[in-house]
C-alpha cells in the first residue's frame, strides 16, 4: 500500500512548463467555468479543456478508473439534482417544465429541463477536471513547493506543502505496516457489522498508532529546522523556476478565459439552455 | 550573576512557526492517505460524499494544535487527498473550505474552553463536542455549491449532501477525536509538550 503522487505527464509538452501556469491555469478555470451556464458553450470549453489535456500526455491506462469514477459520481449527483427538482433550478427555475416521463412511485418527473441541467453539470465538471489532472500528473512533486513560492504564497506555506507531499508515501507506507502488525494481533480490518460507532471505534488500533507516531516522529522534523533556524529569515531554494514564453500564453489563454467567462456572466449571455431535441 | 526566570509568553494560536508547519504536514499528508484508503465507501444517499472515519483526525488536529493547524489540516489535506483519490484537487474548492473550516473552528474550543479543561477526561468530553460543532458550523460552506454548480437546488445540497455529511462526520468527530485526545495528551506531556 503505498500513495504518492504518481509524474505521469513527464516529458509532455505541458510537464515541461513552468509548473506555475499549471496552476494558475486550473485557478482561472475554475472561477470562470462555474460563470457559463450554456451547454453550447461548455461544450466548446470542454473541447479545448481535452485538448489541453492531452498536452500533459497523461496514459489513458493509468488514469480510466479515475476518469469513470468521476463521470458516474457527477452523473448521479446531477441525475440526483434534476429528479429532486424536476428540473425546475438554475436558469428553470421559473419555467413551466416538459415533462417527458413520470416514474413510479411517487411520480418524479424526468424532463426536458432536467437532463438539459444534467448535461451542463457533467460538461463543466468534465471540463474542470480536464483542466485539474494534469496538476496532479504533470508536475514534478519536487516543483510543487518552488512553483508556490514563486507564486509569492511566502516561504512557510510552500514548505508545508511540499513537507505534505513528501510525508504521503512513508504515512502509507507506515499505514499498510500497521495493518500488517494489527493483523498478526488478530485485527481483521475488514470485519463488518455493528452500527457506524463500533466500526470506528474497531478502526482505533489502526488510527492511533499511525497518528501519534507520526506526531512523536514529527519532533525529529522540527528540530532538523529549528536547527537552520527555519523562518528566522528569507529562506532561500535550490530550484528557481523559469517561465518561457509557452507558459505565458498558457496562463494568458486561462486568464482570458476568466474575463470573457465573467464577461457572459455580467451581461447573461450563457444563461442554461434547453436541448431543443428534447422538447416533444 | 543570578539566574532570573523570564517569563514564557504563550505563543498566538494564529501564529506560523515551525511547529505548527509540521503538524499542518504531517496532519495533511495523514487525511490525505486515509482519503485514499476509504474513498471507495459510500454512505447511501450521500452520493458524492464518502464515509471517512479519519475525518475525526482533522477535529483532533485542530483541537490539539490550534486553528491554524486545524485550517491546513483539512483544507490541504482534502485537496491533496481528492488529487490522490482522482477527484481532482480543484473539482470541488468548497468541500476542502468546508473541511479547512471545519479544523479551524475545532482548533478555537481549546482557546475558549482552556479554563474548563482540567482533566484528560473533560479534555477529551471537549474534544467530542468541538468535532460535534465544528463539522455542523464549518460544513455550511457547502452551500457555496449554489453559486458554484448553479444547476444545483438549495434542498438537494441540503438533504443529499449537507445533512449525510454532517451526520457523517459528527460521528466519526465524536468517537475519533475524543480517542486521540486520550492517546496523545500523556505523550504530550511526557515530551514537555
Amino acid at each position: 500500500m503505498r500513495a504518492a503522487f504518481a509524474y505521469l505527464g513527464r516529458g509532455s509538452w505541458l510537464a515541461r512548463r513552468d509548473p506555475r501556469s499549471i496552476l494558475l491555469a486550473a485557478f482561472f478555470f475554475v472561477l470562470g467555468a462555474p460563470q457559463i451556464r450554456d451547454s453550447r458553450h461548455l461544450a466548446l470549453i470542454l473541447a479545448a479543456a481535452v485538448g489541453y489535456y492531452l498536452l500533459a500526455g497523461i496514459p489513458w491506462r493509468a488514469v480510466r478508473r479515475q476518469w469513470l469514477l468521476l463521470v458516474v459520481v457527477i452523473g448521479a449527483v446531477a441525475t440526483i439534482n434534476a429528479l429532486i427538482t424536476g428540473g425546475q433550478s438554475g436558469g428553470f427555475a421559473d419555467a413551466e417544465t416538459h415533462v417527458l416521463v413520470t416514474l413510479p412511485p411517487f411520480g418524479t418527473e424526468v424532463s426536458a429541463e432536467g437532463i438539459s441541467l444534467i448535461a451542463t453539470q457533467v460538461l463543466r465538471f468534465g471540463a474542470i477536471a480536464a483542466v485539474g489532472f494534469p496538476v496532479a500528473y504533470a508536475i514534478a512533486p519536487g516543483d510543487l513547493g518552488p512553483a508556490l513560492r514563486q507564486l509569492r504564497l511566502g516561504d512557510r506555506m510552500p514548505v508545508m506543502v511540499d513537507l505534505t507531499v513528501r510525508f504521503i508515501p512513508t504515512l502509507s507506507t507506515e499505514f499498510g505496516e500497521t495493518i500488517d502488525a494489527q493483523r498478526v494481533r488478530g485485527f481483521d480490518p475488514l470485519r463488518t457489522g455493528g452500527s457506524p460507532m463500533t466500526r470506528l471505534r474497531r478502526l482505533a488500533p489502526l488510527f492511533v498508532p499511525v497518528t501519534v507516531g507520526s506526531l512523536t516522529g514529527a519532533e525529529d522534523t522540527i528540530d532538523a529546522m529549528d536547527l537552520r533556524a527555519f523562518g528566522v529569515g528569507k529562506r532561500t531554494w535550490y530550484r528557481r523556476l523559469q517561465m518561457d514564453t509557452a507558459s505565458r500564453v498558457v496562463v494568458g489563454a486561462f486568464a482570458a478565459f476568466l474575463v470573457v467567462a465573467t464577461i457572459l456572466n455580467v451581461t447573461g449571455q450563457s444563461e442554461h439552455y434547453l436541448l431543443p431535441f428534447l422538447v416533444p | 550573576m543570578t539566574a532570573m526566570a523570564q517569563p514564557q509568553s504563550t505563543p498566538s494560536p494564529w501564529s506560523l512557526t515551525t511547529r505548527v508547519i509540521v503538524y499542518s504536514a504531517i496532519g495533511a499528508a495523514l487525511y490525505a492517505v486515509f482519503n485514499w484508503i476509504s474513498f471507495a465507501i459510500q454512505i447511501p444517499g450521500a452520493e458524492s460524499v464518502s464515509v471517512r472515519p479519519h475525518y475525526g483526525l482533522l477535529t483532533f488536529f485542530g483541537f490539539a494544535f490550534g486553528p491554524v493547524v486545524g485550517f491546513l489540516t483539512g483544507f490541504v489535506g482534502n485537496v491533496v487527498g481528492d488529487q490522490l483519490t482522482g477527484w481532482g484537487a480543484f473539482t470541488s474548492p468548497h468541500w476542502s473550505l468546508a473541511n479547512g473550516l471545519a479544523g479551524l473552528i475545532a482548533g478555537l474550543f481549546p482557546v475558549w474552553m482552556a479554563s474548563r479543561m482540567t482533566s484528560v477526561g473533560s479534555k477529551a468530553l471537549t474534544a467530542a463536542v468541538a468535532g460535534v460543532v465544528a463539522t455542523v458550523i464549518g460544513f455550511l460552506v457547502i452551500f457555496l455549491g449554489l453559486v458554484l454548480t448553479p444547476e444545483m437546488d438549495f434542498n438537494t445540497i441540503l438533504t443529499t449532501e449537507y445533512i449525510p455529511v454532517v451526520i457523517a462526520n459528527s460521528i466519526a468527530a465524536a468517537i475519533v477525536t475524543p480517542i486521540l485526545v486520550l492517546a496523545w495528551e500523556p505523550i504530550s506531556a511526557q515530551m514537555g509538550r
